[in-house]
């Protein structure tokens, strides 16, 4: 087993495209910054709200070219290693579509069914998509839910949308 | 003596039993945070900033010092104990602590971390304690040009010299000094880079960043590459309560808490060059060289104490100045915001009080942490087993809660998925997150005083230099930027260990 590998991590194809994006992005917020810093209107103190919001446009300008070279070069950039990575191992996309779309569904459902709900869905979908059984997740998602719900409501003083739950005395603050 | 009398009524404030209490919920919390891969103090200290509104600005600031001081004994557990690295800051100590961890040693490995970090930490306070006000004085008589200096130096050294891509460091760091341009301009009232969208008219929060980069950033990197499998543990064995455990240890203890603490104050270059340095300095005076890199004591206990000390060393140019240096710093900044309270040289006349308890809440923090991470060291091997599904679910659950009881409105949902996703890609392609968070925080700062100035000179950009103070920090920068050029060409690998 071999371990604090520094470069030995297979690079995938797309890697090199993605790199490009990014600090294509990078510069693209600094051509943003710059243009959009045009029409802020000049104040009266001697430098402006204008002066800053150029040189960050510029900064942005500049490391995102940058990185573009770099990637141009051959040097890409080193991705961050951690207990819980494999470095090894291909990019699963599908699980981290899986957790955006959990996300998103968490924030519609806040205002439509309440936050306990929304908060179930979240914990559960998220810790399935991860590998867990889901008869062992559903259970542990409810009760979590529903504790931080309470907890929220009497212990804090702020509440969370009750949503299904209105009315329900401890749930809903 | 006057800083000596308002220690001790400093600790007969933290002494009270209520704060007792959150300092222990700190690094009790501060050392959960700190076993768990995937959460750090930065994150943590965001998520809870929002819960904590309701206490008072004294208790929540106690809450979070000790979470901060927790979180890195917490770290030198895991990476002793787990099977495979971790952060960068601890890596030193992975590589022997871990290698004394497997050879049945590991007892010694986690006492010679945990009391070291109590050594470096309770030194690295007094040292605190005696230079703060010393400088705070001195920097009352600071004016805007030589913040700005102070400011730049920060941004340089966070986003330039660590890290392996000073490129990407930088373009990090505009990505936080963007984000903090968002919102109304206090100077003018008009608002800037809003789009028009109401709710980016206040800005963007800055717990909703540093959560979006840190907790859904790193649960969506994570996943991508997760390691599937039960979480291997190396067992503890062995006995560390012995003559040579002392005799070997000792020493480097010291000498890390020396290295340590002048880089966490300065700052060039945070805990990761710390540890590196009191690492080498280790293996060149040990009698012991053959044992490096198979699990030399010294050199856990040496890394370990420079971590501890250099952590503390941060807390200097943040009590003082106002400047912090590192993403939980940083984060911290904004708490003493959130109360209204700036952190800088007025700190020490305005909040005296409150400012005293915290420091003697550090010297309470870390003798708790020393009770909680060598008796209790049992509890946290347990944590470190959390299943992944379960811990990165709850991460994900809890950012986006913290996140929604900053205003209670979804929109900020939407910005924390927005931000978790750039942090994402951040961390698959070598953008270090701290300097966004650092910019994100300075930013606004910085542009203040870079106006105070110009105002004060009538327009004359070259106020922004001459000013003596301000001239030396440049210079001192140039100087730092120059060597780390240089040592980035030279630096030789962490070696490879395998096996």
């Amino acid at each position: 087993m071999s371990r604090v590998t520094t470069d030995a991590a297979p690079r995938e194809a797309s890697a090199k495209v993605e790199e490009y994006v990014f600090g294509g992005l990078v510069a693209a917020l600094g051509v943003f910054t710059l243009v959009d810093a045009g029409s802020i209107a000049a104040t009266r103190d001697a430098v402006g709200a204008r002066a800053f919001p150029y040189a960050v446009g510029v900064l942005l300008l500049v490391t995102g070219v940058a990185a573009v070279v770099a990637t141009a070069r051959g040097r890409l950039g080193e991705a961050e290693d951690g207990e819980d990575v494999d470095t090894g191992v291909r990019t699963d996309w599908l699980t981290v579509a899986k957790l955006v779309a959990l996300l998103v569904a968490h924030l519609v459902l806040i205002d439509l069914v309440g936050w306990p709900v929304a908060a179930a869905v979240l914990f559960f979908g998220a810790a399935w998509a991860l590998g867990a059984v889901w008869w062992e997740a559903l259970p542990i998602a409810v009760v979590l839910a529903l504790v931080v719900q309470v907890v929220f409501a009497s212990g804090l003083g702020l509440s969370l949308p009750a949503g299904v739950f209105e009315g329900v005395p401890l749930l809903d603050g | 003596m006057g800083s000596l009398t308002a220690l001790l009524e400093g600790f007969a404030t933290a002494s009270q039993p209520e704060y007792l209490l959150y300092a222990l919920l700190g690094v009790t919390l501060g050392t959960a945070v700190g076993v768990l891969p995937g959460i750090g103090p930065a994150m943590t200290v965001a998520l809870l900033l929002p819960l904590t509104y309701s206490l008072e600005p004294t208790a929540a600031l106690i809450i979070f010092a000790g979470i901060y001081y927790g979180g890195m004994y917490g770290g030198s557990t895991t990476s002793i104990l787990l099977n495979t690295p971790g952060e960068s800051s601890s890596i030193v100590t992975a590589l022997e602590g871990n290698r004394m961890a497997r050879a049945g040693r590991g007892a010694a490995a986690l006492a010679t971390a945990a009391i070291g970090s109590f050594v470096a930490g309770t030194i690295a306070t007094v040292l605190l304690t005696a230079l703060a006000p010393t400088i705070a004085d001195v920097a009352v008589t600071l004016g805007p040009a030589d913040y700005v200096a102070l400011m730049v130096v920060a941004f340089a050294t966070v986003a330039a010299l660590l890290g392996s891509s000073p490129v990407r460091g930088l373009a990090s760091l505009g990505v936080g000094l963007f984000l903090g341009l968002v919102g109304t301009d206090t100077l003018s009232g008009q608002q800037r880079f809003t789009l028009g969208v109401p709710t980016l008219a206040d800005g963007i929060d800055v717990v909703v960043v540093a959560v979006g980069v840190f907790a859904v950033g790193e649960a969506l990197y994570v996943a991508s590459r997760l390691r599937h499998g039960p979480v291997e543990v190396v067992p503890v064995g062995g006995k560390w309560f012995t003559g040579e455990f002392w005799r070997r240890s000792w020493k480097p203890w010291l000498r890390g808490t020396f290295i340590g603490f002048p880089i966490g104050t300065v700052p060039a270059g945070g805990a990761d060059v710390s540890t590196f340095l009191s690492y080498a300095a280790e293996k060149k005076l040990s009698r012991h060289k053959d044992e490096f890199g198979r699990g030399a004591i010294e050199g856990v206990a040496g890394p370990e104490a420079a971590n501890n000390a250099a952590a503390a060393g941060v807390l200097v140019p943040l009590l003082t100045l106002g400047l912090p240096t590192t993403a939980t710093a940083a984060v911290i900044v904004a708490a003493f915001q959130s109360y209204g309270i700036q952190p800088g040289p007025l700190l020490f006349t305005n909040n005296s009080a409150m400012v005293w308890a915290l420091i003697a809440s550090l010297y309470i923090g870390n003798v708790m942490l020393l009770v909680l991470n060598l008796p209790l060291v049992k509890i946290w091997v347990k944590v470190l087993q959390i299943p992944r599904p379960y811990l990165y679910a709850g991460i994900l659950l809890f950012a986006a809660l913290g996140t929604y009881a900053v205003n209670f409105v979804v929109d900020d949902l939407v910005v924390l998925l927005i931000i978790g996703v750039v942090g994402f890609f951040m961390r698959r392609h070598g953008y270090p997150v701290a300097p966004l968070v650092v910019g994100l925080i300075l930013g606004p700062m910085a542009e203040e005083q870079v106006r105070r100035t110009l105002q004060i000179s009538e327009g004359d950009p070259t106020a922004l230099v001459t000013s003596p103070f301000a001239a030396a920090a440049y210079a001192l920068l140039a100087v730092a930027l120059a060597v780390a050029a240089v040592l980035r060409r030279r630096r030789p690998r962490v070696p490879t260990p395998t096996g």
